[in-house]
């Protein structure tokens, strides 16, 4: 109903209320806040006021000043009569304080009977789903269409003004709005396991609905209560306003009937007005309040990069030189220590493998490159520079130039790599009409060109589709086009076959191969599969941890891998040379935290060669030599891998 | 197409459920308008005679369908009340203003939301976010009437920028000044409750596509912000937002209603109250029609819409 529609989520509440159940994070205490504690100090004096009204000195509200001469005509507020006097010498506190009555009671009857018929409409909507769903999907669909004021307004016409016809007026028009709150979260939790779990011990429908499904519901319901209770307040107030409420006094009437002294007397309708707005309002921050505890926290964070000191600059003709870079990313649990004094460097025609568990930070490092975090509040310290330019600290144009200009990147995930609403055409075209002094037919042609480069069949009509009209190999050959649209000098690939097909990776992984050898570019490969840099990269750097652990020319990474979970790495790759009933080794554990990284070697907990030494002093390298590692205990040619 | 079809058929389907519903209701009031009309020394025949003329002999579905088929021809019947009037010399007279206090509303509403959604949404957190965040928390709790209450009181009567009250409007091709000045805080009242709907889900919605993969490859493309906001993110992230409006439609007739009893507008709302109150059912049952089919047409617009930004669902074979 549109008088009981516009809630203060808006649409969102039925999303919210799925999301929460989706994610909700038990173990995170959540608090109610001051506002709430306020908000219920207001409901309940208001409660206490409307019920003991008759004990307390509060005067008559119909009782006329003219008569008593206690009040004046128009009396402004004071000690005599707090809100003051209406136009008939009415004490207006007494008269608002009667008006909480009927908000009172119509709030919480129609909450509740609403309530209940709403969500026993929408939990068999939502768990039984089929014709039922479709059905009551339908008719709530059209409830929540109809002019509701104008209904309301011929039912008022027709059945008169009594409580009992708001009642059940109210009632039945608030229904569908919690129906779909509750179809919504029944929908979501009848896919959760322990109602599979229920449904596969046998339980009956009524019992998973009442003993798994409600108690979740619950929660939701009553947090939209608090606002459905405002909403109502809200909905007579209307009518009462337009002159078609109750038979009795209301807030919605006080505040109609000083509305015409507005001019000279405005504390006649300002004050009940206040007094309506401020209930209102504690409603639905108690209300909200309660979807704060089981909704997942917003992104608090502000988004900020901050940059630190600097480390050393390159030598020159390196395209990308990193030198001791941190990045730290600044969380309410505490900051992330997502790349941990790491160097890097690359010439052109060079192609760097950067190989680590998810987790580990590679992807960061490219992140750390170009500066795109998202709405994380991220300090970088140390040295970023690509073709010269620093990358943090560097005129904010010289960056955007730089990263546009020198700078493709292809990403983890064609399918949402590219911009769902927007043209191909649009998309590759961007970066050189931003970018270069291109005319626009120039860049379609060079677009069209660079599609055919990367295998794009019929890349005329390919131009004026949208990502969805692509498969998920195509949509990586897009991003990959859109990467090299201006001829970019660095290469930064981010697991670009991860998300794609078996048949599909090895078609991407050569063609990038190509592309970075005929262009002499420089290119960084991250990925967890050691197998994907074997042919395709000069050097490798194992990543752990935040930290390069390992690093040197892949022949040798391979032949002779001396870090121990390099090693590792490698047993746990399948392998064709070996017989077949050889088994494959797993690392046991977990990656380290990196909000506290352990003290000493950051794969101690996991090694199995660790001694006392590993937990306490962290191993150091002589990370110019062309082959180095961080191992206080390198595996030796013994150890090596067989591979 | 096959999905318009569908949304067409359906919101047609509204139309007849709305229509009939209403038209349901008011035969159930008490009171016989062909006796009313009749005058009070009226023989049992001139009554009947009358209720002939006025159509209102026949079964409930029969004089639902005879209506409708005059409804087609904007024939809506004669208003009961006010005589020699018919109900579409009404509506006609009425329609413009209320429909020109939504379309502000709505331009209003979507004017201010959009940039502070904007500027919230790329800083979380900042004062411009929460500033914004809980005035729109704070709109959300002032029902149009109680808004328009201290609207009027502040810049109406304590500042004298705006008048408090519509008077004599005239034509917004005739004065579009004196117009605009005179509807602008009914308009702005209207809209500031929608602003707070629109910029909290917008706001979210931008939020969560500012997270996405092929945001932050804008961003290392070295595209520039502003670009980044409007071109890429505004839109995908507006599929929501577009919905809300649709949906609000229908609560926005309702927000009109009370506004122009507050302004004194001469609307499509005063006209329903007072038909309402004086049980001149022909005119309600033509407003109720009219109103549905906006409402139709409208939400109908906000599909196509809806289907523009999102090509995904243009594409959609269902």
């Amino acid at each position: 109903m549109p008088l009981v529609e516009p809630g203060p989520t808006g649409l969102k509440t039925e999303t919210e209320a799925v999301a929460a159940i989706g994610h909700g994070n038990p173990g995170q205490k959540r608090r109610l806040g001051l506002t709430f504690w306020l908000s219920a100090g207001w409901i309940f004096t208001l409660v206490f006021l409307a019920l003991f009204r008759d004990i307390l000195p509060i005067r008559d509200p119909d009782e006329l000043g003219i008569r008593t001469r206690e009040v004046a005509k128009f009396e402004s507020p004071g000690w005599n009569a707090f809100f003051g006097g209406d136009g008939q010498g009415r004490d207006m506190f007494a008269r608002a304080v009667q008006g909480a009555r009927p908000a009172l009671i119509l709030g919480l009857t129609v909450t509740i009977i609403g309530g209940i018929l709403g969500s026993a409409v929408g939990v068999t909507s939502g768990y039984l789903r089929g014709k039922v769903d479709t059905v009551t999907t339908i008719l709530i669909d059209i409830a929540l269409a109809f002019p509701g004021l104008v209904l309301l307004i011929s039912v008022r016409a027709t059945f008169g003004n009594s409580m009992f016809v708001f009642i059940v007026l109210f009632s039945l028009t608030s229904i569908p709005g919690y129906a779909r709150i509750v179809r919504g979260a029944s929908f979501a939790l009848s896919e959760r396991d322990f109602v599979d779990a229920a449904e596969a011990m046998g339980a009956t429908k009524r019992r998973i609905i009442l003993r798994e499904l409600a108690p979740n519901i619950a929660l939701p319901v009553l947090s939209f209560a608090f606002i459905g209770f405002a909403l109502v307040i809200v909905a007579e107030g209307g009518l009462a306003f337009i002159g078609l409420s109750l038979d009795q006094i209301t807030w919605g009437k006080l505040i109609a009937d000083g509305a015409g002294d507005i001019d000279k007397h405005a504390h006649v309708a300002l004050l009940p007005a206040t007094v309506m707005f401020l209930t209102i309002l504690a409603f639905n921050l108690v209300g909200d309040s309660m979807r704060a505890l089981y909704s997942p926290r917003e992104v608090a964070t502000q988004r900020r990069l901050r940059v630190g000191p600097m480390a050393n600059t390159g030598g020159g003709d390196e395209v990308l030189y990193i030198d001791d870079l941190f990045t730290a990313l600044h969380t309410p649990n505490g900051d992330v220590h997502a790349v941990d004094g790491v160097s890097l460097s690359l010439k052109a025609g060079e192609a760097l493998g950067v190989v680590g568990e998810s987790g580990s930070g590679k992807t960061m490092i490219l992140r750390s490159i170009v500066g795109a975090f998202a709405l994380a509040d991220v300090t970088r310290t140390g040295t970023v520079e690509v073709a010269g330019v620093d990358m943090l600290r560097a005129e904010p144009a010289d960056i955007k130039r730089t990263l546009g200009t020198q700078i493709g990147m292809v990403s983890q995930n064609p399918l949402t790599a590219l911009n769902p609403v927007r043209l191909i055409e649009h998309q590759i075209t961007e970066p050189m009409l931003v970018h270069t002094a291109m005319s626009k037919s120039e860049a379609r042609a060079r677009a069209l060109e660079l599609m055919q480069q990367v295998g794009i069949p019929a890349p005329e009509r390919r131009l004026r589709e949208y990502p969805h009209q692509l498969s998920g190999g195509m949509r990586q050959r897009v991003t990959i086009a859109i990467a090299l649209a201006n001829e970019p000098a660095l290469l930064l690939a981010d697991e670009p076959t991860t998300a794609l097909d078996v048949t599909v990776q090895d078609q991407i992984l050569r063609l990038l191969s190509e592309l970075q050898r005929d262009r002499k570019m420089a290119m960084v490969l991250v990925t967890h599969d050691l197998a994907v840099v074997k042919g395709f990269t000069d050097r490798v750097a194992i990543v752990y941890g935040g930290e390069v652990i390992e690093s040197g020319p892949t022949e040798q990474i391979f032949n002779n891998p001396r870090h121990r979970y390099t090693v590792a790495l490698i047993q746990s790759m399948p392998n064709l040379d070996l017989p077949s009933h050889c088994e494959l080794t797993t690392i046991e554990g977990t990656p380290p935290s990196l909000i506290s990284p352990p003290r000493g070697c950051r794969f101690a907990a996991r090694c199995p060669a660790a001694q006392d030494i590993c937990n306490t002093t962290p191993p150091s390298a002589d990370e110019a030599s062309e082959h180095w590692f961080r191992c206080h205990f390198p595996a030796g040619d013994d150890a090596k891998g067989n591979a | 197409m096959l999905i318009f079809v569908q949304r067409l058929g359906r919101l047609i389907f509204v139309f007849f459920v709305v229509t009939f519903v209403t038209f349901f209701l008011l035969d159930q009031a008490p009171g016989d308008p062909a006796e009313r009309f009749a005058g009070l020394n009226a023989t049992p025949e001139v009554i009947e005679g009358i209720r002939a003329e006025l159509g209102l002999n026949g079964s409930l579905l029969e004089r639902y369908l005879r209506w409708l088929g005059n409804a087609v021809r904007f024939d809506f019947g004669d208003s009961i009340v006010t005589r020699g009037f018919s109900s579409w010399d009404l509506i006609r007279e009425s329609l413009p203003k209320t429909l020109e206090l939504m379309v502000l509303a709505e331009i209003m509403a979507i004017g201010i939301a959009v940039p502070l959604a904007l500027a919230s949404a790329r800083r979380p957190g900042s004062f411009i976010d929460k500033a914004s965040s809980s005035t729109a928390f704070g709109l959300l709790a002032l029902p149009a009437f109680v808004l328009g209450i201290y609207m009027s009181f502040i810049f109406g009567v304590k500042l004298g920028w705006f008048p408090t009250i519509v008077d004599n409007l005239p034509g917004l091709n005739d004065d579009p000044l004196d117009n605009l000045r005179q509807m602008f805080l009914p308009s702005l009242t209207l809209a500031l409750n929608l602003v707070a709907v629109y910029l909290r889900l917008l706001r979210s919605d931008l939020i969560e596509t500012l997270q996405e993969d092929y945001v932050m490859l804008a961003q290392a493309r070295g595209l520039s912000e502003r670009r980044i906001m409007w071109r890429h993110v505004l839109r995908p992230s507006s599929l929501n937002f577009t919905t809300a409006v649709g949906l609000n439609i229908a609560g926005l007739i309702g927000g009109a209603f009370i506004i122009e009893v507050l302004f004194a507008i001469n609307g499509m709302g005063r006209l329903v109250i007072q038909s309402v109150i004086l049980e001149d059912f022909n005119v309600v049952a033509a407003v109720v029609a009219i109103l549905t089919v906006a409402y139709v047409m409208m939400n109908f617009l906000v599909d196509v819409l809806y289907s523009i930004l999102d090509p995904r669902i243009r594409h959609a074979t269902r």
